[in-house]
């Protein structure tokens, strides 16, 4: 088994928990070279007038119920905007129906969009003739299925090498990279075994060295977990991030489990109808939900490890109004990133009326009993705003 | 048109098209009753040379390595009562039959069934022909078989492919359809090429699918052997055609059990051969 490290919502070894404002990628496109896969405005409509239908949507800005009524066709995924960074776990959480497989699917054209461009790795998809497409799947962007997909008549190891020897790797090569591969994911000991020897969370483990066994830049998630009982579930997500992080892939992370997404994912989007209604970090949609639709889904999630202190802290001018017998400068200090767990610690061990959260030095906050019970509730209130 | 005049001219163009076939057609025929009793001799050549306890010994322990020692034993013990009965030489006559009927039936059918398998659209042809080959009567078309192949072996075993065909051709077919919707996604996904996508996807998943289709071709061979025994198939079909046309119930009765022993050796062996999930060691 892997070794995983208390990771609970420190940011990532390449610190790309914390960025600012991620719901402001959404729809701003972007060259810089740190994006690995760029999607605009796609769409997949299905159905036999799809091209009719998608000229209508365009044109008249029709609606998923009317392009149904009107030409008997299904809006999969509508105007699908966003891109993914480079070593980033990207995690798009929707419903079953919601679109989510159909918009991975499009990010190694298993699925031709209706409209709309893939780009990876600055290319793009529907520019690649038939090779320069197998090229791609085969070396840079690998896929782990629900469903697992081992072949039942081949051992652990020989379905682990599969990608490798689809791209005619010799065998003593292609073994030595799916054993490493293997042994990564913890099953060092069963390369000659069979699939059906094997538990459903194993399998899943062979289905994730089978991608990593090709070393591709790209993962792509499609509900790896979701078949699995609850506890290896969560090993399991665990394990995926570290290793990810560890090997410095980037991943798209299908799952219907906003829990999982927020356990996994460094941003999420999330998917409704086939559109994408919000896109953010965790703590982003869980303190700022876009709409009624995310705040349902987030309103049974546990705070306690999300959010972080300098989304409960009081501004320190209020503070000082509030408290003028108190210096704030004299209080017990702690960092912007603390979470609430530890927040709640440092209140229990020091009778002081706050917390000061201090910032390369400099004094940027106090939390204080209210506010942390106020954050912890999960109510936005003008109270924890800038005077 | 009175409707019998229409039957009447049918009739008459059906007999016309068999003389002209017969007529100007006869290199066509003299070469696949060549090609027929080529294979038919061969085979059978093999099976006289060897001694009957060789054969009967050869087959048990396959029967052992395949299926079980005590089913090993007993297909010796079975083939061993043929010689007893003094059919060894029809039975072989009959394998030869089977195995060089199934054997061109599967050169054919096989490659059939994979295309039809991919591109489902040639089911409307396919199909009807399929249909028409499995419900038209045999006599109907072993009679006139005599009038273009000769009495004797060829025929018996064009009548034996019309039979064996089909069978083939569908779970051939049907193998090829039903890949796993996920594996199909995991050889796109992996940049398989079309061919890598047949041979290491569609074919393994295909391959007891169409096991069962060779299974079920030599079936249906063994049973038009005793049908096609009327045109001079020789071998134990035409033991029984003799046995019954002189009311020998007793030597008709022989020649079936030879044939029930023969059909069940070579069903066993042939299921024995479909790769097994349950035990891939």
């Amino acid at each position: 088994m892997i070794t995983v490290g208390a990771r609970k919502a420190e940011p990532g070894p390449n610190g790309s928990r914390h960025e600012p404002a991620g719901g402001a990628m959404l729809g701003s496109p972007s060259n810089s070279d740190d994006v690995l896969v760029d999607c605009r405005s796609l769409w997949k409509i299905f159905g036999s007038r799809a091209s009719a239908a998608m000229k209508a949507v365009q044109e008249r800005g029709l609606g998923k119920t009317e392009v149904l009524k009107e030409f008997g066709c299904v809006v999969g995924v509508a105007n699908a905007t966003f891109s993914v960074r480079r070593g980033e776990i990207f995690c798009i959480m929707g419903l079953s129906g919601s679109g989510k497989s159909t918009l991975l699917r499009m990010l190694n054209r298993l699925v031709e969009p209706t409209s709309g461009e893939v780009f990876v790795k600055g290319r793009a998809l529907s520019s690649l003739d038939a090779a320069a497409l197998r090229e791609l799947r085969a070396r840079h962007v690998a896929m782990v299925f629900q469903s697992v997909a081992l072949l039942p008549h081949r051992t652990v190891l020989e379905n682990a090498a599969f990608g490798l020897e689809v791209r005619g790797v010799a065998k003593a090569e292609r073994h030595r990279a799916a054993e490493e591969a293997l042994r990564k994911v913890g099953l060092g000991d069963w390369l000659q075994r069979y699939p059906r020897e094997l538990s459903g969370g194993m399998q899943q483990r062979v289905g994730l060295a089978r991608a990593l066994a090709v070393d591709p830049e790209i993962i792509l998630m499609d509900e790896p977990f979701s078949a699995l009982d609850p506890l290896i579930r969560r090993q399991l997500q665990d394990e995926f991030r570290q290793l990810t992080k560890d090997l410095g892939k980037s991943a798209v992370f299908i799952t219907h489990d906003l829990d999982e997404a927020i356990r996994i994912g460094d941003r999420i989007a999330i998917m409704k109808d086939g559109a994408i209604i919000q896109i953010g970090t965790p703590e982003e949609i869980v303190l700022a939900p876009a709409d009624d639709y995310v705040a349902k889904f987030v309103a049974g999630i546990s705070r306690l490890h999300l959010v972080k202190a300098h989304s409960v802290m009081v501004p320190v001018e209020r503070f000082r109004a509030e408290r003028p017998d108190v210096d704030p400068r004299r209080l017990v200090t702690t960092t912007p990133d603390a979470d609430i767990d530890r927040l709640i610690d440092l209140i229990l061990a020091d009778p002081a009326p706050g917390i000061a959260v201090v910032e390369a030095g400099r004094l940027v906050g106090v939390v204080t009993v209210r506010s942390l019970l106020l954050g912890l509730k999960g109510s936005p209130t003008p109270e924890l705003a800038p005077v | 048109m009175d409707t019998s005049t229409v039957a009447e001219l049918f009739d008459f163009w059906v007999d016309e098209g068999q003389y002209w076939l017969a007529d100007n057609a006869a290199f066509l025929f003299e070469w696949l009753r060549f090609v027929f009793e080529g294979f038919y001799g061969g085979a059978l050549a093999v099976l006289e040379f060897s001694p009957w306890f060789a054969v009967a010994t050869i087959f048990g322990l396959l029967a052992w390595r395949i299926v079980s020692l005590s089913f090993g034993a007993l297909t010796t013990a079975a083939l061993a009562a043929c010689w007893a009965m003094g059919l060894w030489a029809e039975t072989m006559s009959t394998l030869a039959l089977v195995a060089s009927a199934t054997g061109i039936a599967l050169v054919l059918a096989l490659p059939i069934g994979v295309l039809t398998g991919f591109f489902p659209k040639l089911d409307h042809v396919v199909e009807p022909i399929l249909d028409l080959m499995q419900t038209l009567p045999p006599y109907i078309y072993l009679i006139p078989a005599i009038a273009l192949l000769g009495f004797g072996p060829g025929t018996a075993l064009a009548a034996t492919l019309v039979v064996a065909m089909p069978p083939a051709i569908r779970l051939t077919s049907l193998g090829i359809r039903t890949t796993p919707i996920q594996f199909v996604e995991l050889g796109k996904s992996t940049g398989m090429t079309p061919a890598q996508m047949f041979f290491k996807i569609r074919l393994p998943f295909a391959m007891p699918s169409i096991m069962a289709g060779i299974n079920q071709s030599l079936m249906m061979a063994f049973g038009m052997v005793v049908i096609a025994g009327i045109v001079g198939s020789g071998g134990l079909g035409e033991t029984i055609y003799e046995a019954t046309r002189t009311l020998d119930i007793g030597k008709s009765i022989d020649a079936a059990i030879a044939i029930v022993i023969l059909t069940i050796v070579i069903d066993r062996l042939t299921q024995g051969l479909v790769p097994s999930r349950k035990d891939p060691r």
